[in-house]
């Protein structure tokens, strides 16, 4: 097979910074593969992909040394606009990338570009509307669109071009399960169209698939193979940053014969070896309500309309969340995980029904009473961050409320080294990783010192070490007393590290029990298009109380 | 949240070529400018109204009934105070109201109105893309209509990450709701320097995936949506200029529909 890309012992460095982003990358891609592309944050991934439609260095610029050479051509003497024809780039930020007023405009516009008669641009737009699945769709304006349809599109707006390799760089983090699923499947059927894949992404299930894995480490390829001989690699893929499959970890942690990728197929070597019993799953009763004390939070019969769209939203909740518990709200987007966790703030206000905090209504609360009493951190860090040290960014709530000088210095040093920043208190904010930003986020309402915390999408956009961090960090929140309320779209955060899980679906709550009860009930949870993550399928057949790696081998090697 | 004014309609209207559609813009702006008399220029204004009803675009006057009504309003209340006419109707000091000038000022919220109005049938009824394209084949360069059509564009966008932006920064104990007027500006801040910082990250994105899909802003482009004439462009264009050019002579000519004469 002929080699589509070729790299050549690539070295780059940004202007303006002393450490090279890339640093000797040598790699080639035969035509027709895919490509998975894996490292923790700031690791040269993005850099890499830039770097194939030669954004890098005719965008960024920089100090380049070596070669690109896609089909032979060398990316870098092209223009960025020339290379479109070859490389196409999906990027993880769907909203920037699109642009018209509707879906076939936008699949229209490189085409149009590079001037190509209008036949034969319309031709394009009707096989690719086809293979992104979004034929019936093609009138509509985009920011009408759901997030797995917009990176659909946004997929087939680079298509349109017919580039022979096409590179997405995240293109599922802001995504939930299903539209998830719906980008991995249409990038399964464009390889097989026989094109080059390159997909950068944090999760290990993604690469299962691919033909290679390239893991990268500070600016390095340390390392690339078939996925059957770097998945396996438990030591490296830690060392890289990036999760391992959790199926892996726990036939290496126990010594078992093979290493299955898949549940499918660890239940086939369990069976095949008879490494373990399947056991009736011992049947719990749910602590009841009135043992765990007074609701610090209260919904009833909540309902509430968007005055824009005109769809319920929420059609009559009826919730009670405790002190001291750690939830996480699952559910699609849209489902109504949002509107709820907005309305415990009073950010909205119910169309009928009532909230409580404390036994009051937020009606009738301030919006400051009631940042005291429930914080909100919301998903972007960016869309609060604006003074110009740490300091007086987890300072700004306290100040406001007219607190002295020296009280909110004393305040601020202790929220800091709760989130584990001392000593950040001088340093400006922007200058941050995106993972320290986030926590700045979260001390600045930290600081108020609310008794409930809900933190929209925390681990979103952070790489696996990073999203660790988050979670431990909100684990010992909640040990010295607060009550926390994850918004998430990650499976595994969920079963790791809530003690109770909602899901919701339609405006509606689907189910609402302990994390173990509501994983265990993989149909239920297949009514809100979701799946538990991996290992508790494994757990679910096994009939064991694992959420975790641990404690699942905790668990077969006493029982 | 949207404020996106295009509305996805199938009407006569929206089949117009953008240049028919910016040209007869032009030329009802004129035909604003005919007479200052408020019974001639209502007869316009429902005129456009008319236009407005077969475009489908009410639902955008009743989004912005607000402004519209403000505006007639206003120019109500303050023209009468600048225009001079011959029948006293009230005076205070050296301030002087006359009967003419009243009518001026009814008539100049008309017509403002009626501005408006115009651009909003315009912007109900015309793409985005359709008007890069018209003014592209109007002669405008191509880089000049992008920026203009790719600012309109992103004016909802900014919008949104505002909103969200001022939530996070009330959620965190920002109060909004009390303060005099110094106390505002300061606050305005922490919503300014996120937005500020969320835009230039965004057009930067959006610069990158524009280069990634070929845009050149030099080389030749297929307008995937072709303009083009048709009968109707020419129909509607001459109707316009006919009636543009009954109305001059009425005002001219026969001196008909004026409150206060030399003035616009």
């Amino acid at each position: 097979m002929a080699t589509a890309i070729s790299i050549e012992d690539l070295t780059f460095t940004y202007h303006g910074s002393r450490r090279a982003a890339l640093r000797n990358i040598r790699g080639q891609i035969e035509e027709g593969t895919f490509v998975a592309v894996m490292g923790h944050g700031g690791a040269g991934k993005s850099t890499l992909c830039c770097s194939l439609n030669s954004l890098v260095p005719r965008f960024f610029r920089g100090e380049y040394q070596g070669r690109v050479l896609i089909k032979g051509e060398e990316a870098a003497r092209r223009r960025v606009a020339e290379m479109s024809r070859h490389v196409g780039l999906v990027f993880q930020d769907f909203e920037a990338q699109l642009f018209s007023t509707n879906v076939e405009l936008e699949m229209a516009f490189g085409p149009e570009n590079h001037y190509l008669p209008r036949e034969e641009i319309g031709r394009r737009i009707e096989r690719y509307l086809r293979s992104t699945g979004l034929e019936n769709l093609r009138n509509r304006e985009p920011s009408s669109l759901s997030g797995g349809q917009k990176q659909r599109l946004a997929i087939g707006s680079v298509l349109t071009l017919e580039p022979k390799v096409l590179v997405m760089d995240e293109p599922t983090t802001d995504l939930d399960p299903l539209g998830r699923q719906e980008v991995l499947s249409v990038g399964k059927s464009i390889q097989e169209e026989g094109r080059v894949l390159l997909i950068v992404d944090h999760e290990p299930e993604t690469a299962v698939t691919a033909d290679q894995v390239w893991l990268m480490s500070n600016g390095q390829l340390v390392s690339k193979g078939a996925p059957s001989e770097i998945l396996v690699d438990v030591v490296a893929m830690e060392s890289c940053g990036v999760r391992t499959l959790p199926t892996v970890e726990l036939f290496h942690s126990l010594n078992w014969p093979g290493t299955p990728f898949t549940v499918e197929a660890a239940v086939e070597t369990i069976q095949k070896h008879h490494l373990a019993q399947r056991v009736e799953p011992k049947v719990k009763a749910a602590p009841s309500g009135h043992l765990r004390g007074f609701p610090v939070l209260k919904a009833e019969e909540l309902k509430y309309i968007y005055p824009t769209h005109r769809v319920e939203a929420l059609r009559g909740v009826d919730l009670n969340i405790y002190e001291g518990e750690f939830i996480a709200i699952l559910g699609q987007n849209g489902s109504g995980k949002t509107t709820l966790a907005k309305h415990f703030n009073g950010l909205l206000k119910p169309n009928s029904g009532r909230i409580l905090v404390q036994n009051k209504s937020t009606t009738e609360y301030t919006h400051q009473e009631l940042a005291r009493l429930v914080g909100y951190v919301f998903q972007n860090p960016d869309h609060q961050i604006f003074a110009r040290t740490v300091a007086d960014e987890v300072g700004f709530g306290l100040k406001m409320r007219g607190e002295t000088p020296k009280m909110i210095g004393k305040r601020v040093a202790e929220t800091l080294e709760v989130v584990g920043l001392q000593g950040y208190e001088q340093k400006v904010p922007f200058a941050l990783t995106k993972g320290e930003r986030q926590r700045v986020a979260v001390a600045s309402v930290l600081a108020a010192q609310p008794r409930v915390i809900i933190l929209d999408e925390p681990t979103t956009g952070l790489d696996y070490r990073h999203q660790r961090d988050m979670m431990e960090m909100l684990r010992r929140l909640n040990q010295i007393g607060h009550t926390i309320i994850i918004i998430t779209h990650s499976m595994w955060v969920a079963a790791e590290y809530a003690v109770r899980t909602i899901v919701m679906k339609d405006g509606g709550i689907l189910s609402d029990g302990p994390t173990r009860a509501v994983f265990g009930d993989e149909a239920r949870l297949a009514e809100a298009s979701l799946c538990p993550p991996s290992l508790v399928r494994l757990s679910n057949w096994l009939g064991t109380e694992a959420l975790t790696v641990e404690q699942m081998v905790k668990e077969l090697k006493t029982g | 949240m949207t404020i996106f004014l295009y509305l996805d309609r199938n009407t006569w209207i929206h089949r117009l070529d953008p240049r028919t559609k910016m040209i007869g813009v032009l030329v009802i702006f004129c035909i604003c400018l005919c007479f200052n008399h408020p019974l001639h220029m209502a007869a316009i204004s429902v005129g456009i109204l008319l236009i407005a009803i077969s475009g489908k675009a009410l639902l955008n006057f009743w989004r912005l009934r607000f402004i519209l009504f403000l505006l007639i309003a206003f120019s109500t209340v303050t023209w009468p105070f600048f225009a001079k006419g011959p029948t006293p109707l009230w005076s205070f000091g050296s301030l002087h109201v006359s009967q003419e000038s009243l009518l001026y000022g009814i008539a100049m919220g008309l017509r403002l109105a009626t501005f408006v109005g115009t651009g909003l049938i315009f912007l109900s009824t015309t793409r985005n893309e359709e008007l890069t394209n018209g003014l592209i084949r109007m002669g405008c360069p191509y880089s000049i209509a992008f920026a203009l059509s790719t600012a309109l564009r992103l004016v909802p966008t900014f919008a949104g990450a505002g909103a969200t932006i001022i939530q996070a920064q009330v959620s965190r104990g920002l109060d909004l709701q009390s303060g005099n007027i110094f106390s505002r500006v300061r606050k305005f801040i922490p919503q300014a320097v996120p937005l500020f910082i969320y835009a230039i990250r965004h057009t930067n994105l959006l610069a990158m995936a524009l280069e990634s899909k070929g845009f050149s802003p030099e080389s030749k482009r297929t307008l995937y949506y072709e303009p083009c004439m048709r009968v109707i462009d020419y129909v509607v264009l001459g109707f316009l200029t006919a009636i543009f050019a009954i109305l001059l002579f009425a005002r001219v000519g026969l001196h008909l529909g004026v409150v206060i004469p030399g003035r616009l």
